[in-house]
C-alpha cells in the first residue's frame, strides 16, 4: 500500500507539475474568458449613449418617464420627444441626437415607425426604444400580465409516455450533464492521453523492468491509474471551478439565469458515474500503452475507447423526445456510453432505480476488469520491446505471465 | 543458506525454449558470474529469479524462499537494458527509485549523497537524466541497485560505459559488497572482470547449463596439457613424456604426452641441472574455455 501510494504520488506531481498540464489547466477558460471578452469589446464598440428622438403620431406613447431597464454594462440611451418632423430633424442635423424614430400615426394598426438618421442608430439605442414603446404600449395593463408578457411562458416538456420532464427553468439540468459530460471526455482524452505516452515511455526507456522489480504489476498500474483519474479530477474541478464562478457572475448580470435551478442529485449522480467510467478509460488506455510500441499507434487503438463516449451528443433529439426507448435505456447502460447518457435521461424522464443500479454496477464491474486487463497487458507488454502484443494474447494467455 | 537456489528452471515462450533445466546456487559473500552468449537465456533465467515471470518447471528459491514483495526490497538489479526515468533531474529519480524500495526519505538522502560523492555526481544532481552522459547514466543506474543495501546484487554488464577510473570504482564498491556478506550476481562478456571479481560461475547456452563452478576449479579442468618455462640455459631438444618442444626465445612451451604427469617433467628438468625461472602449467583463460565451450568442443557441467 505504501508503495503505491509512493507511485500515486510521484505520477500526480509528475503530471500536475508539468507546463503541459498547466497549459491545458489554464487553457479552456482562458480561451471563454477571451471570447467573453471579445463579444464585450465588440458590444463597447458599437455602443453609443447619444439620445435618440421620437415623434409620437399615434399617441401611444403615454408616460415618457418609464424607467427602461437597464443593462449588464451600459446605461440606456435618453430618448427625447420632439412634437414634430422638422424640430427633430434639425437636432439630428446639428449632431445632437443619433436619429428620430416617427411613429406613423395609424403605428396600432400597421406597426409603422420610420427612421430619420444620417447613417444609422446604434444598436443599444434601437432596442432601447423598441423596449420603451413596448412598455408604453403596455401601461394600460397590470404588472403581472407586463411581467408575464415580457417574461414569456414557463414552457415544462414532457415525454411521449407521459413522465417528466424539462422545464425552461431547469435548463441547467440538461446544460450541466452536457457541459459537464464534454469536459470529462476532453479530460478523459487528455489525461488518458498522459498515462498512455508515460507507459510508452516507461517502455521505451526500460524504465518498467526495474520498477516491476520493486512493486508489483497490478500494484503499479493501480497507482498509475488513479494518479491519472486524480490529474483529470484537478482538471475537471479546476474547469467546474472556473465555471460555477462564471454561474456566479451571470446570476449577477443576468436575471434569467439567477433564476435557474439544478438538482444537486443530479449532479451527485453524474460524479458516481464519471468515477468508476474514468479508472475504466485510463485502465484501457494503460492496457493499449502496455501493448503498443509507438505514441502514433497507441492514440489510434484508444479512440476505440474515447470514441463511444460522445455516441450520447449525436442521440439528444431522441434522447429528449423519447428517454425511455430501448436505443436510450441501452445507452444509458453501456459503459462507454451511460456516463453522460443516464443523467441525460435523468433531466428528461424518472429512470427506475433498477436501471440505475444496473448502470452503476456494470461501471464499476468494468472499471475493476480494466485494471485487471491493465495488469494482463502490462505483465505481457512490459518487456516487448519492439513487438506489439495483441488483444487476444491478453486474454489468453495473461494468466501464464502471473 | 543460499543467496539463490535455483534447480532445473525451464520457461518455453512459445515453440523457444528460452531456458531448458538450468540450475545453480548463489552463496552469500559471493561474486557470480551468470555467463553465456546472446540469446543463451541469461536474462530470462535472471527474469525468473526476479519473478517478473514464472518458470514453466523447476524451482527457484531467492534469499530462503519463494520471492515474495517484502524480498524486493533486498534485491538490487541492474538490467542489461538501463533504465532511468529521463525528463526528470537525477535526485528526483534516485529518490522515486528508492523509495519504492521502501526506504524513508531521511535514510534516502543521506545515501544517495554519499554514493553522488563517491561517483562525482554531486554536481550533476540538479540535472535532468537526459542531459548525463552515458557513463554518468551508468553510474546512476548503479546507486539505483545499491542504494537499499540490498542482501542480493543482479547486476548486467556492470562496466559498460565506464572509463577506467570508473570501471575501478565499481569493481572496488562490488568487492566492498561481497565482504559484506552479499551475494552478487554478475553478468558480463568481459571475462577479464569475472576472472578478476568472480569466486564461481554457470555459464548457460542455448538455454542449457553448459559449465559450473569455481573458476580456478574450471580453468584446471580446461588447462591444455602444455607447460610453460621460462629458462636462460640452453634447452635440451627431448624431455621425457614430453612429444613437443616449441622455444621462442627464452620461453619454452612444452606439450606433454597424453599419461605424463607435470611434476614430473619439473623433477626431471631440476634433476638435470637445467635453472629454472618460471615454471607454470598453462592455463586457459576464460574467453578461451568460453569460446571452446558455446562452438560445441566441451561440456563440462
Amino acid at each position: 500500500m505504501k508503495k503505491l501510494l509512493r507511485v500515486f504520488k510521484y505520477e500526480y506531481s509528475r503530471h500536475v507539475f508539468r507546463k503541459r498540464f498547466i497549459f491545458a489547466l489554464l487553457g479552456m477558460p482562458f480561451i471563454l474568458i477571451l471570447i467573453a471578452a471579445f463579444g464585450f469589446i465588440s458590444i463597447a464598440i458599437q455602443y453609443k449613449d447619444t439620445p435618440v428622438g421620437y415623434v409620437d403620431n399615434a399617441g401611444v406613447i403615454v408616460d415618457e418617464t418609464i424607467i427602461l431597464p437597464s443593462g449588464w454594462f451600459f446605461k440606456p440611451v435618453e430618448l427625447i420627444r420632439f412634437n414634430d418632423e422638422s424640430t427633430a430633424r434639425l437636432a439630428v442635423d446639428q449632431g445632437t441626437i443619433q436619429g428620430v424614430y416617427i411613429i406613423d400615426e395609424n403605428y396600432i394598426d400597421t406597426g409603422n415607425v420610420h427612421l430619420i438618421a444620417p447613417k444609422t442608430v446604434s444598436s443599444n439605442a434601437q432596442s432601447d426604444f423598441q423596449d420603451f414603446l413596448q412598455l408604453n404600449l403596455l401601461a394600460t395593463q397590470s404588472q403581472d400580465r407586463v411581467d408575464r408578457l415580457l417574461d414569456g411562458p414557463k414552457i415544462e416538456i414532457f415525454s411521449i409516455d407521459g413522465s417528466r420532464h424539462a422545464s425552461s427553468q431547469r435548463i441547467l439540468d440538461i446544460v450541466i450533464p452536457i457541459a459537464v459530460g464534454v469536459l470529462f471526455m476532453v479530460m478523459v482524452n487528455i489525461t488518458g492521453g498522459y498515462l498512455l505516452q508515460a507507459l510508452l515511455e516507461e517502455k521505451e526507456n526500460r524504465t518498467m523492468e526495474i520498477i516491476v522489480t520493486s512493486i508489483s504489476p497490478n500494484q503499479l498500474m493501480i497507482g498509475k491509474t488513479l494518479a491519472d483519474m486524480c490529474v483529470g479530477l484537478t482538471q475537471l474541478a479546476a474547469w467546474l471551478g472556473f465555471g460555477i464562478l462564471g454561474l456566479a457572475v451571470a446570476k449577477v448580470l443576468s436575471p434569467w439565469v439567477a433564476g435557474q435551478q439544478y438538482s444537486l442529485g443530479n449532479l451527485g449522480l453524474v460524479m458516481a458515474l464519471i468515477f468508476p467510467a474514468f479508472i475504466m478509460i485510463a485502465g484501457l488506455m494503460a492496457a493499449v500503452g502496455a501493448m503498443m510500441t509507438e505514441g502514433q499507434e497507441a492514440q489510434q487503438m484508444a479512440t476505440i475507447f474515447t470514441l463511444p463516449l460522445f455516441v450520447p451528443l449525436w442521440f439528444v433529439g431522441p434522447l429528449m423526445t423519447n428517454p425511455n426507448s430501448p436505443l436510450v435505456i441501452g445507452m444509458s447502460l453501456f459503459p462507454l456510453t451511460s456516463p453522460m447518457t443516464m443523467p441525460l435521461r435523468t433531466a428528461f424522464t424518472t429512470v427506475p432505480t433498477w436501471q440505475l443500479a444496473i448502470s452503476l454496477v456494470i461501471l464499476y464491474l468494468c472499471a475493476a476488469g480494466a485494471l485487471i486487463l491493465a495488469g494482463r497487458a502490462f505483465r505481457i507488454g512490459m518487456l516487448q520491446y519492439g513487438r506489439r502484443v495483441k488483444w487476444r494474447e491478453v486474454f489468453q494467455r495473461g494468466k501464464s505471465y502471473e | 543458506m543460499p543467496a539463490i537456489h535455483v534447480n532445473e528452471i525451464t520457461k518455453s515462450f512459445g515453440s523457444i525454449k528460452a531456458v531448458n533445466g538450468v540450475s545453480f546456487e548463489v552463496q552469500q559473500g559471493e561474486i557470480f558470474g551468470l555467463l553465456g552468449p546472446n540469446g543463451a537465456g541469461k536474462t530470462t533465467s535472471i527474469r525468473m529469479i526476479l519473478d517478473i515471470f514464472k518458470p514453466d518447471s523447476g524451482s527457484i528459491s531467492v534469499l530462503g524462499g519463494a520471492m515474495s514483495e517484502d524480498k524486493k526490497d533486498k534485491i538490487g538489479y541492474l538490467p542489461e537494458e538501463r533504465g532511468l526515468y529521463q525528463d526528470i533531474p537525477l535526485e528526483r529519480c534516485l529518490i522515486y527509485l528508492a523509495s519504492l524500495k521502501g526506504m524513508e526519505m531521511n535514510v534516502i538522502k543521506k545515501r544517495m549523497n554519499e554514493y553522488l560523492e563517491r561517483f562525482d555526481l554531486v554536481l550533476s544532481r540538479k540535472k535532468k537524466v537526459k542531459e548525463l552522459s552515458k557513463g554518468m547514466q551508468q553510474k546512476a543506474q548503479l546507486i539505483s541497485t545499491l542504494i537499499h543495501e540490498p542482501d542480493l546484487i543482479i547486476i548486467d554488464e556492470p562496466f559498460s560505459a565506464l572509463d577506467p577510473v570508473n570501471t575501478q570504482i565499481v569493481r572496488e564498491l562490488l568487492m566492498e559488497q561481497r565482504d559484506k556478506g552479499k551475494a552478487i550476481v554478475m553478468c558480463t562478456h568481459q571475462m577479464h572482470q569475472v576472472e578478476e571479481l568472480c569466486d564461481r560461475l554457470v555459464l548457460i547456452d542455448k538455454g542449457k547449463t553448459v559449465l559450473y563452478g569455481n573458476i580456478h576449479d574450471i580453468r584446471r579442468q580446461f588447462a591444455k596439457r602444455e607447460i610453460s618455462v621460462w629458462s636462460l640455459d640452453e634447452f635440451p631438444s627431448h624431455v621425457f613424456g614430453v612429444k613437443e618442444i616449441i622455444q621462442e626465445n627464452h620461453e619454452i612451451r612444452l606439450r606433454l604426452d597424453a599419461t605424463t604427469n607435470p611434476q614430473d617433467v619439473l623433477k626431471d628438468l631440476v634433476n638435470s641441472g637445467i635453472k629454472l625461472e618460471r615454471f607454470e602449467i598453462a592455463m586457459p583463460t576464460l574467453d578461451e574455455i568460453f569460446i571452446r565451450v558455446v562452438q560445441g568442443e566441451e561440456m563440462h557441467v
